[in-house]
Formats: structure tokens, sequence, C-alpha cells
């Protein structure tokens, strides 16, 4: 019986110490801000630098209730079962603002309040997912290219996705988990659009795929930056800012840009359809296309950015980096991913079979 | 039956209550579900089809399953080879000492297993803790990885996994009647012996529940799978997660979460099944008298119905 | 016990808390390292400390996961014990039932507990956000603790409280001064493992939280896009001494009052 007094006292004594901490965050918490000042941003964890929202808060005295999602399908789920209500600012990638759109989750762009949308590069606007973007203001964008580490091979013999097959990559290739990236490259390399809804083309994608199984070790296009950096593996897909990063830690790392071109993606600003605060959302967009704002964002994350006022101020490092500022020609057969529609059922199908060795 | 009982109404409401709103009714929802086509503006449209299961009648989703069931399977053995003597070990310790030892296990879970994974990695790494310390012992000569196997995988599993059986384990040994293995030894049973004849039976409560907490969680579970093992195969939860989130076929999504329900209830039923042969069996031997010595009819109590305690009814009532 | 076998119990207790802890010493070490990408070791600084606390959402974040984890561990110990008793003792309309439902929810993928529970939450009309998390997260956890608190209570001596009863006492009281000291080391361990479900808890707080409230592992697993900060490293640091400080308190505490 005494053990149990003494653990049923152990336990009082830690539950009474973290109520303690319970009633003290409870009432230190956060006050709830007027009801006008506020804006809700849905984002990626720290995709805007928190000096950036606490500069917006202080200029405008509007206070950025900031809460993260970990994929655009989940936010999509989201977002769409609750009807478009709660948010005040998405960041959907490439064609998710094709599907919000579609399905009525989101709201027009009022161009009129946004003066600084003429410093956006017209390479990066009016693209397919969103013509004329009425819908999405880009925020940055990127490409998923090839990296390869020179210790393993000659970077310069590297000029297609097909040299992923060399035999000096065996076992040490990285795809990514995602249908649409691996089975993208895969249409690439075979000279057929990422967005390919054709079903020969898409199974013959997933047998070039099937193919170079043997060789790939890891399916997991966020762990690339690390398992470059280590030399766990030595060549496969890898997103360009995470390769700016691992270029920049290990010397024998080199991002090549093959010649039947790169997936391209781009981060739009959206607002959905049921935000309360659309005025400060859309204050928040033209705040973050200001060039020294979007400079200081692109500087952190070094993706590239759609910001030609931006561009011509940023650091020289990334200006000239090829990774980060690619010229045109390494953007020559580079695609935005879009939306497949009903296709979407043939990927599922063929990267279960890839994925279960069938 | 007929006294006033005001705990034992308010209770049962309460729970009733709890379970009702936030288990049964979302459940039946799901199942629902899984009899229902596929939408593009709702997610789900009201037609009725049977078509759901009859997609999952196919060798790649049997694959899927087979594998999955493997790896939780073969992680919850090693969570109890491993967690079994540690928690016997615990629950034998001095008194004052056990709610400490016991506390001790879980604090490293309360950092974010996100970060625990990370912290994996570099561990397992090639040069990283391990091979360092392996090369330094003079074990290996060259820098060897772990990483993007099976082997990743399973400490991985285990490692996220162990106080979901260590916990239940040493609920159930804690009480453990000492007097009844020495009476055992007394009579002149060896120690093995005794521990196979006295403790594992009165301790097979806490097994099953350990085993039940590990497996269950581990066969959704995708996420170490994926970062330590490099994502080669695609695991039930991935499906899972998948067909609701990429694929955004949610009839089918709610089919294979039900499919693993109907696959676990009948796992219940089979352990019960043969928990009750087993128990009939050994009531006839009678020669492990300690484990139902001393023990009347339950009055109280209907047959049976769970695992954890079906065991027990079977003997009670034998 | 021969020496032998006390000699081996007590290596193998310590390799298992080896194990264990290694990983968080890892992190720990990890907070102190110089780099913001790599995971190799550059050098001694603290400024993943200083960037730790210039970082406000993030400690909210922490705080915000600590209450609800608190509460929601309490709360479902409170119920999923009672679960365990009425389970255990009682005979009523749709026992079976309740029993299937602890164990459907164990086994219910993450995903699928989020989005029945947002889609029931959004059928109820109920704004999401601190409840609703809570309501949640109590739900994952109780069929943990009532499944230990059965194990525990399995071979129990059930004349223990009908002497209890024939001596007059009512069902609370026996349930007060017989049942629930037996099931203490259970339901302790219950509410420990209550808290930890609750701490790491990500696929279902990300469905059923709202627009103003976020949590730890929400915030961390969103991290994965861009590469993790390695300020979490020094807030998994700081929280793990927190802990372990209260818990040498308490100890000490503990002890003392037996005195």
């Amino acid at each position: 019986m005494r053990t149990k007094l003494h653990a049923a006292r152990a336990a009082l004594v830690m539950v009474g110490l973290a109520l303690a901490v319970l009633a003290a965050t409870l009432f230190a918490g956060p006050a709830v801000a007027a009801e006008e000042k506020v804006l809700h941003v849905y984002n990626w964890s720290e995709y805007v630098p928190q000096s950036v929202l606490d500069r917006f808060t202080k200029e405008t005295g509007i206070k950025v209730v900031y809460t993260t999602y970990e994929s655009n399908e989940a936010m999509y789920a989201k977002i769409k079962l609750l009807k478009g209500v709660g948010y005040d600012v998405v960041v959907p990638s490439t064609y998710f603002i094709s599907m919000m759109r579609d399905d009525g989750l989101l709201a027009k762009i009022d161009k009129s309040k946004l003066k600084n949308f003429k410093n956006l590069s017209p390479k990066v606007l009016n693209q397919p997912f969103d013509p004329g973007n009425e819908y999405s203001v880009p925020y940055m964008w990127g490409s998923s290219g090839l990296m390869v580490n020179k210790k393993v091979v000659d970077p310069a013999s590297i000029t297609s996705w097909n040299d992923l097959n060399r035999p000096e990559f065996s076992g040490k290739v990285i795809l990514s988990d995602d249908q649409r990236d691996s089975l993208g490259v895969a249409l690439k390399a075979l000279g057929y659009s990422v967005n390919s809804t054709n079903e020969a083309e898409i199974k013959a994608a997933y047998e070039w795929l099937k193919k170079l199984l043997p060789a790939v070790r890891v399916f997991d296009v966020t762990a690339s930056k690390q398992a470059f950096i280590s030399e766990e593996v030595a060549a496969g897909l890898i997103w360009n800012g995470d390769a700016y990063i691992a270029a920049g830690e290990n010397e024998n790392l080199v991002y090549v840009y093959p010649r039947e071109g790169v997936p391209l993606w781009v981060d739009s600003l959206a607002i959905p359809v049921g935000a309360k605060h659309k005025d400060n959302a859309h204050k928040f967009i033209d705040f973050l296309l200001r060039p020294d704002v979007a400079k200081e964002c692109v500087e952190e994350y070094n993706y590239s950015t759609p910001n030609v006022a931006a561009q011509k101020i940023l650091s020289p490092e990334l200006a000239k980096s090829r990774i980060t500022s690619p010229s045109d020609a390494d953007l020559k057969n580079a695609e935005f991913t879009n939306s497949v529609g009903n296709a979407l059922e043939i990927y599922e199908k063929y990267w279960e079979m890839l994925k279960t060795g069938s | 039956m007929t006294q006033r009982r005001p705990f034992r109404t308010a209770s049962i409401a309460v729970v009733w209550l709890w379970l009702g709103l936030f288990a049964l009714l979302p459940n039946l929802g799901l199942l629902l579900v899984t009899f229902l086509e596929r939408g593009e503006s709702d997610f789900v449209s009201l037609v009725f089809t049977w078509d759901n299961y009859a997609r999952l009648a196919d060798p790649v989703f049997v694959r899927i399953l087979g594998e999955s069931l493997w790896l939780a399977a073969a992680s919850t053995l090693v969570c109890l080879l491993i967690g079994y003597p540690f928690a016997y070990a615990v629950a034998t310790a001095r008194r004052g000492l056990r709610p400490w030892l016991l506390l001790l296990v879980v604090i490293p879970f309360w950092t974010n297993s996100l970060i625990r994974t990370y912290a994996l990695i570099i561990i397992l790494k090639s040069q990283g803790l391990a091979s360092n310390v392996l090369m330094a012992l003079g074990l290996v000569s060259e820098p060897v990885s772990f990483m993007y196997g099976e082997f990743a995988v399973f400490t991985g599993l285990t490692y996220t996994l162990l106080p979901f059986m260590i916990l239940p384990l040493y609920a159930s040994i804690e009480k453990l009647d000492k007097r009844l293995l020495d009476a055992a030894k007394d009579l002149g049973a060896s120690s093995l012996r005794a521990f196979w004849h006295v403790t594992l039976p009165l301790t097979l409560p806490g097994i099953v529940a350990g085993c039940m907490l590990v497996f269950l969680p581990s066969l959704g579970c995708f996420y170490i799978p994926e970062i330590l093992g490099g994502a080669k195969s695609m695991l039930i939860g991935n499906f899972i997660k998948n067909q609701f989130l990429v694929a955004r076929d949610w009839p089918l999504g709610a089919a294979a979460s039900t499919i693993l329900t109907v696959l676990l209830v009948l796992m219940i039923i089979g352990y019960w099944l043969s928990s009750r042969r087993v128990a009939l069996r050994e009531r006839k031997g009678a020669d492990t008298g300690a484990a139902t010595a001393g023990r009347t009819p339950d009055a109280t109590h209907e047959d049976g119905d769970g695992m954890t305690h079906g065991a027990h009814d079977a003997r009670g009532r034998a | 016990m021969t020496l032998r076998l006390r000699t081996l119990r007590t290596c193998l207790v310590w390799l298992v808390y080896a194990f264990l802890y290694v990983p968080i010493l890892v992190v720990i070490v990890y907070s102190f390292n110089d780099a913001r990408y790599t995971t190799e070791w550059k050098g001694f600084t603290l400024k993943w400390y200083s960037a730790l606390a210039a970082n406000g959402p993030l400690v909210d974040a922490a705080l915000n996961s600590l209450s609800v984890a608190t509460l929601a561990a309490t709360i479902a110990t409170v119920l999923g014990t009672l679960a365990a008793i009425c389970i255990r003792r009682y005979r009523f309309p749709g026992r079976k039932v309740l029993h299937g439902c602890i164990y459907v929810l164990t086994v219910s993928p993450d995903i699928v507990m989020g989005i029945s529970l947002l889609i029931f939450f959004i059928a109820m009309g109920v704004q999401l956000g601190f409840w609703t998390l809570l309501a949640a997260h109590v739900t994952l956890a109780l069929p943990f603790v009532t499944v230990t608190v059965l194990a525990r209570l399995a071979e129990f001596d059930e004349q223990l409280i009908e002497a209890a009863r024939d001596l007059g006492a009512s069902e609370w009281r026996a349930f007060r001064h017989v049942l629930l000291p037996l099931a203490a080391p259970a339901v302790a361990a219950g509410w420990l493992l209550s808290f930890t479900l609750s701490m790491d808890d990500v696929l279902v707080s990300f469905f059923v939280t709202g627009p103003t409230f976020e949590v730890l592992p929400l915030r961390v697993y969103s991290m994965v896009r861009l590469g993790v900060k390695p300020d979490i490293n020094a807030l998994s640091a700081v929280m793990f001494t927190v802990t372990i400080v209260l818990v040498l308190l308490a100890q000490t505490l503990t002890r003392t009052r037996r005195k």
C-alpha cells in the first residue's frame, strides 16, 4: 500500500506542477487582437521569415496569426471541408491553384489593391493553372533538377535524366515519394510531358522507373539535401533551393539541368473564398511583393524569385548561381506541373504497382 | 441490480456518451462512405456501390497488407523481447524507485518524434555516430551506413513503440504475487519452469495488452519506414493516407481502413477462442494450480468477451 | 535471485535506458552545433537558443501543446479508467459495442480519425480550435488507458470488491478504496501514455485544429519541406531539461513529505 500512496503522491505533485504550467500558459497566452487588425495566414512552417511578419505588423498594425500545414494535399482537403472559411491567405503550389479555383474555394484577387504586382516577371505569370492570374500571385518558384556527386561521375558527362541508369549510380539514386514528381521525371526522360494524361505514356514511365528501381536507395525528396551532403546517395532528384544549400556544404555536389527539361513549380499566394479579412490579405500580399521584402524572403530559402525588381538587388551569390537564377537555356523544355484531372487515377495505379513490385 | 447505484449509472453514461459521440458515430459514418462512390465536388457522391471492396480484392492491395502485417508483427515481437525483461526488472526494483524508473522510460518520448527520428539518422547514417563508434572499437575498417534498410526501420519502430509495450507490461507484472513463485520453487520447480508455468500465464493479460498497443498503431505508422527505410515499399498506412489526400478517393481509403478493422476483430476473436481452449486444457491438467488456485466463478461477470480478460473469464468458469 | 541474474538484469536496464536516451543526447548536443543545415558537427554556438527566444510562435506552439496534452491526458485517464471498470464489472446494454469501439479506435489510421472528426465537428457547427483539439486528443488516447487498466484488472480478485459492497460500501466507495488503489499503477501508466500520444500527434491535430491554435508537432512537421531549423533542437533540449528538473523536484518533494 505504501508504494501506491507514494506513487499517487508523486503523481499528484507532477500533475500539480503541470497544471501550474498550464494555468501560466492559458493566462499569459497571446491576447485576442481586435477583430479587424488580424490576418490568418496558412502556410508551410516559417515559409515567410518571422522578421518579415514582424515588419508587416509594425507597419500596418495588422497582427499575423500564422498556422501551418505539411503538404498541399492536406491543406486542400482541409480548406475544401471548411468550404474556404477560416483562413485569409494560403500558399498552394502550382496546380493546386486550379483545383481550388475549380472547386470555388478561391476569391478573385483585386489587382488594383496590389501596386507592386508590376514587379512580377512575365515568365512566371499567366500560366495554364491560372490564366491572367485572377486567383493567384506567385510568391516563390523553382525547379526539381538532377544532382550528382562528382566523386562518382564526371558531371560534364551528365546531360539527360536517362543518365540515372548509369551503373556508377547503382544503389545510390534518390527519387521523390510523390508520384507526380517521380513519374514526371520518367516522363521527361522519355521525352513526354510531365502533365501527360496518356495511359500508354504513363505506363512507359512506370516501366522506366521499374528498370531503375534496383538502383534506387531512397524515395524521399525532402531528405535529398541531407542524403547528398552525407553522400548516402550520389544522383537523383532535388529541389533547387536544397541543391543550393547542399552544393554549398559539400563541394562535390553539382546541380544539372537535363536536356529533356526539368519540372517547375510555383508557390502562389491566394485568398480563400470565405476569408474574413480580405483587405488585410491584399495588404499582406502587396507587402510580400515589395522588392526589399521579396529579396529578404528569397535569400532565406534560396529558391527563385518571380520578382524582377527583387532579382536586381539580390545578393551576388544568389544572382549569379545557375541553381537559383537559371538562364533561359537552362529552362529549355522545362515545364510547370499542372493538374491532370482524372488521369491522376492512372498515376496512382502505376505508382502502387511500382511500390509493391508488381 | 435493483438498488440505486449513482456511480455505476454515471460512469456508464459518461463513457457511452463519449465513445458513442467520438468513436461510434464517426466510424459508422466511415462505414457508410465505403459503400458510396467517389465524387468530384464533395469527395463522395451518394450512390450505392460494392465497387470499393471489389477494387481492394487485388494482388497489389494484398501485398501491401501482407508487408504491413509482417512489419508490425516483427516489430511487436522485438518490442516484447526487449520490453518484457525490462518491465520485469522495473517491476521488481525497490518499491520507492519504481514510479521514477517508469517515468524515465517515457520522458524521451516527450521530445517530438520527427526530431528523434532525425537524431536516429545522425546516429545511423554513413560516417554517423554508430559507424564512428564501431570504427573506434576496430570492429569495422571502413565507414558503414545503417540507413535506408530493414535494420534502420526496425530500430526506428522499436524505438518509437517501446513504451507502449513496457507500460502495460509493468502495470501487469507489478501486481504479481511473489509468494506464488516462491511456492512453485518450494515445490521443486526450476526457475525456468516457474517462469513458464506461473509468471507467464499470470502476466499474459499484460503481454496481450502491450502487444495490442504496439501492433495496432504500428500498422498505421508509415513515417518511420519512409524516413529511415527510404520508402521503397508501400505500407497500408501510406496507402490509406494516399487515398484520402493524394488520390482523393475517400471511399476506397475508407474501405481499406474498414478491412483493417475487420481483420483486427477476427484476430481478437481468434485469440479469445484459442485462449479459452488453452485455459480449459490447463484446468484439466490441473498441474499449474497457481494460476487458478483459490478462484471462484465470477458471479457478477458474464462470459468473457474481450481480449485482455478473456483468458481469465474462461478459467474462472471452467 | 542469483548474482549472475542480478547483474544481467542491471545490464539490461542500463542498455534499454541508453537506447532510449542516446538520441535525446544527440539532439541536445546538436542544439549547440554551429551549422544551419547539415548533420555534421561544425563547432559550438549558443545562437539557436537566442533564435528560439526570438521565435515567439514556436514557443507559443510548444506551450499550446503542453496545455492540450496535460488536459487531454487527465481527461482521457479518467474516462479510460471508467471505461475499463464499466467493461470489466458492469453489465449494461451495448457493452460489447463499447469494448469493440476501444479496439477500433486504436487501429484507426490517424488520417481516418482526423478527417472523420473534422466532418463531425463541422456538422455540429463547432468552432475549430482548442476545444475540438482537446476532444480529439482525449479520444485518441482513451483506448490506450482502457487497454492498460483492463490488463491490470484482468486477474484481480472480484471477491475483494464484493466484500466491500457486502460491508455496505457504496459503488463509489468501493471504487475509491478498493478498485482505484488496485489499478493505480495502470492508471499512472495510462496517463503517461496519453500525454506522450498527445504531445506527438500530427495528422489528427492537423484536421481538428483551427486558424488560431497551433500545436508544436504540426509546426515541426510543416518544416519538413524547407528543412527543420536547429532552434527546434534548442527547444527540445530546453523542454527535456525542464522535464528532468521537474521530475527531480517532484521526487525530492515526495521524499521529504514521506519523512
